[in-house]
């Protein structure tokens, strides 16, 4: 539903509602990082503990690349979780729901593995590994890029909308207290969802990373042989 | 499930954005306070680390000034044992000569306790010979025995020297001069005259004489002439010889 418009561009209630989330994520962490101090009170605890956790996430995948990534793959975890509960509340819909919304997010992890592959490896190093072990494989490489970007954008959003179009269903047909259950799957779901989200991410950008490390080993492994 | 590019582009932009803002006031702040935490713990780490090191390094000095006092003590105590020995060494020796004097001094003491001892009992029996004498002399005192005792002292009168004749002469020169003869028994006239010439034959002259009795004597006479006194009787003679007895003892 379009609101209004920006220039060449229409604004839509899920436009509208990713910028509030953004400025409810914006306010709160200037609110709670403004007096951080060395003995940390609750909200700074629990702070503390989510981004040391997501850091710890990122280290066990990528360890010399944990606060390069922690950024991107940490704004992936808390976007999506908050787009993913925001469905919850009345009278909005979770931007996650909808495949323009999830497109774009699998668009920039398509495009982010690429920037951190060329950043880590350099360009030619990086593109080598399309050929490797043979420029038979090319084909291949480019399809698994392509069908794992589009399997990011159409799972998250095939999950979060059909579970709103199952508490909505479940709604109409069986009143106003039944879909309560199928809110709370929602919760667990959302929570769910952004993790594989994020650590899926995580793991393509890993691999780019990594990838030239992985053909190097290859190649001595086949040199061993 | 219709698809947006409007919305699709402006989330990518909106995703960018986000990422800005959460790096700015959200990962880098709390990365911070963490990194400054955690260089807090490192730094309380390395500071207990070089505590430690600080106090194994002053444990190590405890141990080596004890083992160095522990030395000094036995050194000092090795001193002191030596000057006590000295000390005692000395201490002994003064008191060994204390003891040697102290013994000397109760020899000493002991030998005039024992000359003293023996002094009295030859006193004791001398006085008891005395007296035993005194009590048979008296026994025999008879006038036969002072009869005899007058021709000795008139053997002695006669016999006298010539300086003691001469001093005894000199005294009778003084006037009203009266000489004086006790005698244990009573003189008869005969033996008085007799006794008045021989002393007016020693003095040189005829004094008056003055005869008494005096038992004491035992028997025998006693002639005082002025300050001169002439004993011929057991008492003064027994006086004599106790006397005699005591200056040789």
């Amino acid at each position: 539903m379009v609101l209004f418009k920006m220039g060449p561009f229409a604004i839509t209630s899920i436009v509208m509602t990713t910028w509030l989330i953004m400025l409810a994520l914006g306010v709160f962490s200037w609110l709670a990082t403004r007096n951080l101090t060395l003995d940390p009170g609750p909200l700074q605890a629990m702070l503390e503990g989510v981004v040391s956790a997501m850091e710890e996430s990122i280290y066990a995948v990528l360890p010399d690349r944990a606060q390069q990534l922690l950024p991107f793959i940490g704004t992936l975890w808390i976007y999506i979780v908050l787009a993913n509960l925001v469905g919850v509340l009345p009278h909005l819909h979770a931007p996650t729901g909808n495949l323009s919304v999830t497109a774009g997010l699998a668009l920039i992890v398509f495009l982010s593995v690429h920037w951190f592959g060329i950043r880590s490896e350099g360009l030619r190093r990086y593109f080598r590994h399309y050929i490797i072990p043979n420029p038979i494989l090319l084909p291949f490489h480019l399809i698994s890029e392509i069908t794992r970007t589009v399997a990011l954008a159409v799972r998250l959003f095939g999950n979060i909308m059909s579970l709103e179009m199952a508490a909505l269903l479940v709604l109409l047909v069986a009143g106003l207290l039944a879909p309560v259950p199928l809110l709370m799957l929602h919760i667990v779901e959302s929570l769910v969802q952004a993790y594989i989200f994020g650590m899926l991410a995580l793991i393509y950008v890993a691999g780019a990373m990594q990838s030239q490390q992985n053909l190097e080993l290859d190649d001595k492994g086949d040199g061993n042989e | 499930m219709n698809f947006d590019w409007s919305t699709f582009f402006l989330e990518i932009i909106n995703f960018l954005i986000l990422v800005w803002i959460l790096k700015r006031f959200l990962y880098q702040p709390i990365l911070g306070v963490v990194a400054r935490r955690g260089a807090g713990i490192e730094q309380t780490l390395a500071d207990a680390k070089r505590i430690e090191t600080e106090a194994d390094a002053l444990k190590q000095q405890s141990l080596r000034e004890r083992a160095q006092w522990e030395e000094q003590k036995e050194a000092a105590k090795a001193r002191l044992r030596e000057e006590l020995e000295v000390e005692r060494e000395r201490l002994m020796g003064e008191l060994e000569t204390a003891v040697a004097e102290e013994r000397e001094r109760r020899r000493v003491l002991d030998e005039r306790q024992q000359r003293d001892f023996k002094r009295a009992i030859e006193e004791q029996g001398i006085a008891q010979g005395a007296a035993f004498s005194a009590r048979l002399l008296g026994r025999l005192a008879t006038p036969e025995l002072e009869a005899q005792l007058y021709a000795l002292l008139l053997e002695d009168l006669r016999s006298l020297r010539a300086e003691d004749k001469r001093a005894v002469a000199d005294v009778a020169a003084t006037s009203g001069l009266q000489l004086k003869v006790q005698s244990a028994f009573a003189l008869d006239a005969t033996r008085r005259a007799e006794l008045a010439g021989a002393l007016s034959e020693v003095t040189g002259r005829k004094l008056p004489v003055e005869y008494g009795e005096n038992p004491e004597l035992v028997a025998g006479f006693q002639v005082s002439i002025g300050p001169w006194i002439l004993h011929a009787n057991l008492r003064d003679e027994l006086k004599f010889f106790s006397g005699a007895l005591r200056h040789a003892g």
